[in-house]
């Protein structure tokens, strides 16, 4: 029998966010060549984000018209997520492993009773099983969980997957199941959402290229170099704890042991040391890149490339060179 | 306002991980086990919250072999939580986040808990499953990868942020409520030394949570494994600072394939 699975669709403006056609893309091989992929999307904006999904062929949707779910807290959502699975009789469901996901997927495997992973990048059948890989310790290791008892839920690691080529196909659309939701979990509300300002660039723990500064910089005005350099590259930024300690930039951008985790393709060290407090937060980095007037500097060791230069004159011609070869 | 929050023991930043000899998992024979960054940094935010609502009390709990719970349970004590319960079960019971998350429900359910706080886990292994999971088993609503939690006293209501895909968002929420926290905003004090020295006999009550492998849907980790080790940067030769950039685009774009 083809596994069925489920794809919990992550609204993001009026579509759906990038790593949802990557999650599908998963779905797609797991369920086997023509297996049943179902979507499920939530009210609002749900008209173009269950057209994206056909494009990503996906062939079944369901769309949770409840508005009391949107904007409560994640416990009402996992309960509808729990309820689709079991109404298109998934093995397996699968979400984008964001903050949206995978602050999802630990309350959907207790609501639909289910073994669970985050993070995945790698994922696959073992008879039954499910072989889940993924970074951990900060990056240090890699771990493969096998995943028992036939229910599963997963987040897939952002970029960590391609987005699937599949011939678009026009979704049949069907109401989500609904189902008491107990007044406790209604009880948080949503007071609002900053959208991220366009041309802020995309945010930390999802971006393809981060851009991070360190204490290098030497004063706050001059952290603009490093800021100038991810904009030319559609680069998030982020920053060494000595920044944001010092209130240069806010502890938002803050990546290691005690601020965030992120693992892009590209993560670009500017005037960074390399304490392993910082490195464990980037050490899953596709490929690192250094800059660092110290050629001793520990950063080196754990880099693909380096530059041993002052980031004062390395740093501009490299923004240079973006925005030629980007013709921007 | 009564807080309990789930302290767990994580390797130091600074060991060298390594797999046992079977290969299936991480081997913490001489691995030092510490109340993680993060973890200092959650009761930092329950005992702030503590003193800020009178007549509030934090109740630091911990799940694991004893030799290192009661190490993190007795570092919370010296910092000023008022009580603390270490969580026994057999080692194999919790190599599953759900199982984890059911064995501090055990210990939840025997303390008063208006607020469940647990600290940023992704230094470590589980990558944010528990708060959820946990929530859903005590039927409290969760949120994890919050940031700037604060009580807000006249709508005797959390307020928090989360930056999700979408943006900023900003929520409030009444109690009770787990919170899983996302990293360390604010700056954790640190014990005193006679604080330490009383918390040496501090009691450390014991919960005995569900042995043996769950039943149902688990998982098991099936393998182990390090990166090769880094051999070190590929330092590009240059003469002028464009010809720096102009190899590392080249690089990037051709050999590594990241750019444009
Ligand atoms: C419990 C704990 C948790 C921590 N958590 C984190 C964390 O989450 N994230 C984090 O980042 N740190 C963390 N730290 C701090 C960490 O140990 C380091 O202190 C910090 O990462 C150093 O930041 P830095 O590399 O920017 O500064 P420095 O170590 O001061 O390095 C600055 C670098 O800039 C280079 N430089 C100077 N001038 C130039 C120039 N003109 N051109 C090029 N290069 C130049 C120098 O050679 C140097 O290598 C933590 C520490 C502790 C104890």
């Amino acid at each position: 029998m083809t596994p069925s699975v489920l794809v919990v669709g992550e609204p993001h403006g009026d579509g759906l966010a990038p790593v949802t056609a990557e999650a599908v893309g998963v779905a797609h091989v797991l369920a086997g060549a023509d297996g049943p992929v179902a979507g499920l999307v939530g009210g609002a904006g749900s008209a173009s984000a269950i057209r994206e999904l056909g494009q990503f062929g996906v062939g079944r949707v369901l769309r949770i018209d409840d508005p009391g779910v949107e904007g409560a807290s994640p416990g009402a959502l996992a309960r509808a997520v729990a309820a689709a699975a079991s109404t298109v009789g998934a093995r397996l469901v699968l979400l984008g492993g964001t903050t949206f996901g995978r602050d999802l997927a630990g309350r959907v495997a207790v609501a639909w009773n289910a073994a669970a992973v985050n993070g995945a990048t790698d994922l696959r059948w073992d008879g039954e099983a499910l072989l889940a890989r993924r970074p951990v310790l900060g990056g240090r290791a890699t771990e493969t969980r096998r995943l028992l008892g036939g229910r599963y839920v997963v987040s897939t690691r952002p970029h960590a997957f391609p987005v699937p080529e599949r011939p678009p196909v026009s979704p049949s659309v069907e109401a989500a199941p609904a189902g008491p939701v107990p007044p406790l979990l209604l009880g948080p509300k949503r007071l609002g959402v900053k959208a991220v300002p366009s041309g802020s660039g995309p945010a930390l723990a999802d971006a393809a290229i981060v851009v991070s500064g360190g204490r290098g910089v030497r004063a706050p005005e001059n952290f603009r170099l490093v800021e100038e350099l991810a904009s030319a590259l559609g680069a998030a930024v982020g920053a060494s704890r000595a920044v944001t300690d010092a209130g240069w930039r806010p502890a938002s951008l803050q990546v290691g042991q005690t601020g965030r985790t992120v693992a892009p393709q590209l993560y670009i060290a500017i005037g960074i040391s390399g304490a392993i407090q910082h490195l464990v937060g980037m050490m899953s980095s596709r490929v690192i890149v250094a800059i660092n007037n110290d050629p001793a500097a520990s950063i080196f060791r754990v880099a693909d490339y380096g530059i041993a230069g002052d980031l004062f004159e390395i740093v501009p011609a490299l923004t240079a060179e973006v925005r030629r070869v980007r013709g921007t | 306002m009564e807080i309990v929050v789930c302290l767990k023991p994580v390797p130091d930043a600074e060991t060298r991980a390594r797999p046992l000899p079977d290969g299936t998992r991480f081997d913490p024979e001489g691995v030092k086990f510490v109340l993680a960054g993060y973890d200092e940094s959650a009761v930092e935010q329950a005992l702030l919250l503590k003193e800020a609502i009178p007549g509030s009390a934090v109740h630091a709990i911990s799940l694991g072999a004893r030799s290192r719970t009661d190490e993190v349970l007795r570092a919370a004590i010296a910092l000023g939580c008022d009580s603390a319960t270490a969580i026994e079960a057999s080692p194999a019971a919790f190599e599953d986040p759900i199982a984890v998350a059911a064995g501090l429900r055990a210990a939840i359910e025997g303390l008063p808990h208006d607020l469940v706080l647990l600290g940023k886990q992704s230094g470590d292994e589980e990558e944010g499953l528990v708060p959820g999971a946990l929530g859903e088993l005590l039927g409290l609503p969760h949120f994890g990868f919050v940031v700037d939690l604060r009580w807000d006293a006249t709508s005797q209501r959390l307020r928090f942020g989360r930056s999700t895909e979408a943006g900023e968002e900003s929520w409030e929420a009444p109690l009770p409520c787990v919170i899983g926290l996302q990293q360390a905003w604010n700056d954790p004090r640190t014990a005193k030394l006679p604080a330490i020295l009383k918390s040496r006999r501090a009691p450390i009550a014991t919960v005995r949570a569900p042995t043996g492998p769950p039943e149902g849907p688990t998982s098991e980790p099936a393998r182990f494994e390090l990166p090769p080790p880094r051999t070190g940067a590929k330092m590009i030769e240059y003469r002028t600072p464009a010809e720096a950039a102009t190899k590392l685009v080249r690089i990037l774009s051709e050999e590594a394939k990241v750019f444009p």
